[in-house]
């Protein structure tokens, strides 16, 4: 992003649209001015970096916090990159399977950009941390509330991209999902397997 | 537009605040709990030091996942720590022990003996068992206290090994030996023991139980007679062991503490430090050995003289 992009502070609209206004924040990224592509990383970066913030602070304090911030950032910003990589792809196939256009170059930076309501939860929950005021209760909670409203960006993004209705643009949304889920779930216990295994 | 842009970049910007407040508060509470933990382990005023002789009593035990040894050998590095340490003026010695091997109770047995020698008050904390080389231990205390139903006592040596002459015949196993010497196979699990090699190891049991007997009356103060009519192997109880005055009160761990101070002429807040490990090396001391098969040093038999309980 060049020097004077930053100052027109223009790139601040695609955050403040995926909190108030996720079809502009389509529009947006479609617009590319500026090219919000590589800008849309700092958001899961900041995003795990926020998670494991949060998690600490509820959790024992120990030395080991320093590790997690350096190389357990690292680690959970590349497994985000290529979850976000994998599933754009993934919606861009069900979505070409529609006869719908495929635009991963848009996708990658809406799903990045619905990251930005995890951000939120560290600042929400702080309070209860320091009061000591169920916070497991309200991290889950809060997790949950932030979990839904990604789902709603992501999936009015896509019905914005591709003028198609909510419905349809959850459907889009879903099938990859899932079938990311149950990927992923298959590949833990063939880990878990091959650990224990390895162990015993 | 331009107002909502600046909301947007204010917003971030305490984000930002936020995550930096978050480091900040986390670090503050590791360096609050890392200097208190450090104020318990490495002494900075005078205090009592703990040793902990836990599990049975080998020279060299295993090391745990951090490479930390156990065994008599650490149990006597931690004495000579404690002795080299200025602001050590009394020492706990924590036993929660069966026995173990004759040579690596004797070197902790010695160690301790050293440092009452040198003045430095040593008081023994008889946990659930401190029986025979646990006992022998404590011995060498200038003080001990048992809990009620602390299982202590079982002075006397043990040494072991199956006949399985019987079950290789059933199997027609015959054993090919070549030796040196007609004893070089004592103790050898595939035939019966000669009236000979008995007498021999029980020579050898015998000197290893005058010298706990001679040890035990050293350490107690009192006559090898008084040990002799009790040391017969019998377990008992804190209490039985009072009356036997194998143990010189009953007594909490604390108490123990307590005792320490005093005989060090300590004020009773003084500080306690205890080399146990951090939290994390306890998890992984606590699962060292559970995926472990079963080695090859642990297929063989080897031939050891244990002070030793075996219930």
């Amino acid at each position: 992003m060049r020097l004077e992009n930053f100052k027109t502070l223009t790139w601040a609209d695609f955050f403040l649209y995926s909190i108030i206004d996720p079809r502009a924040l389509m529009r947006r990224i479609i617009q590319r001015e500026p090219d919000p592509f590589w800008l849309s990383f700092v958001v899961p970066a900041a995003s795990a970096l926020f998670s494991m913030l949060t998690l600490s602070l509820m959790g024992r304090q120990s030395s080991f916090f320093y590790h997690k911030m350096s190389y357990g950032w690292i680690f959970v910003f590349m497994v985000t990159i290529v979850l976000v990589f994998v599933y754009s792809s993934m919606v861009d196939a069900v979505a070409q399977a529609y006869g719908l256009g495929g635009r991963v170059k848009h996708l990658i930076p809406l799903i990045n950009f619905s990251f930005m309501p995890q951000l939120f939860i560290l600042p929400a929950l702080y309070p209860f941390i320091v009061g000591n005021f169920a916070p497991f209760f309200f991290y889950v909670a809060a997790s949950i509330a932030a979990f839904i409203w990604r789902i709603l960006i992501v999936v009015q993004g896509i019905s914005e991209m591709h003028s198609i209705d909510f419905g349809r643009a959850l459907v889009i949304f879903i099938l990859p999902a899932v079938a990311l889920f149950v990927s992923l779930f298959l590949a833990l216990i063939m880990l878990v397997t091959m650990i224990v295994s390895f162990l015993s | 537009m331009e107002r909502e842009r600046k909301l947007t970049v204010a917003i971030l910007a305490m984000l930002v605040l936020v995550a930096i407040i978050a480091i900040v508060d986390i670090t503050l509470k590791i360096e609050e709990k890392t200097s208190k933990e450090k104020k318990f382990i490495i002494p900075s005023t005078a205090g009592v030091g703990i040793v902990r002789v836990d599990g049975p009593i080998e020279l060299s035990g295993p090391s745990n996942l951090f490479g930390k040894p156990s065994g008599a050998e650490a149990i006597v590095r931690r004495l000579r720590e404690l002795e080299d340490d200025s602001n050590i003026k009394a020492i706990v010695v924590r036993i929660n022990s069966p026995g173990g091997t004759v040579a690596a109770t004797q070197e902790i047995y010695n160690k301790i003996m050293k440092l009452r020698a040198k003045n430095i008050p040593v008081v023994a904390s008889l946990g659930d068992v401190a029986a025979s080389g646990g006992y022998y231990v404590a011995s060498a205390c200038n003080y001990i206290f048992a809990n009620q139903g602390t299982v202590t006592g079982s002075i006397g040596v043990i040494a072991y090994s199956p006949n399985l002459k019987r079950l290789f015949d059933k199997f027609g196993i015959q054993m090919n030996v070549i030796k040196s010497g007609k004893y070089k196979d004592i103790l050898s699990s595939h035939r019966d023991m000669t009236s000979e090699e008995r007498m021999l190891l029980q020579n050898l049991i015998d000197s290893s139980y005058n010298r706990f007997v001679k040890d035990v009356a050293i350490g107690r103060n009192i006559s090898q007679d008084e040990v002799r009519a009790i040391a017969d192997g019998r377990v008992m109880t804190g209490e039985m062991a009072l009356a036997f005055k194998l143990v010189d009160a009953t007594g909490t761990f604390e108490d123990a503490v307590d005792k320490a101070r005093e005989l060090a002429g300590l004020p009773v807040d003084c500080p306690v430090y205890d080399g146990s490990s951090s939290p994390i090396e306890e998890i992984f001391g606590t699962m060292n050995g559970i995926f472990k098969g079963i080695t090859g040093s642990e297929l063989y038999p080897s031939y050891k003289l244990e002070y030793r309980y075996m219930p």
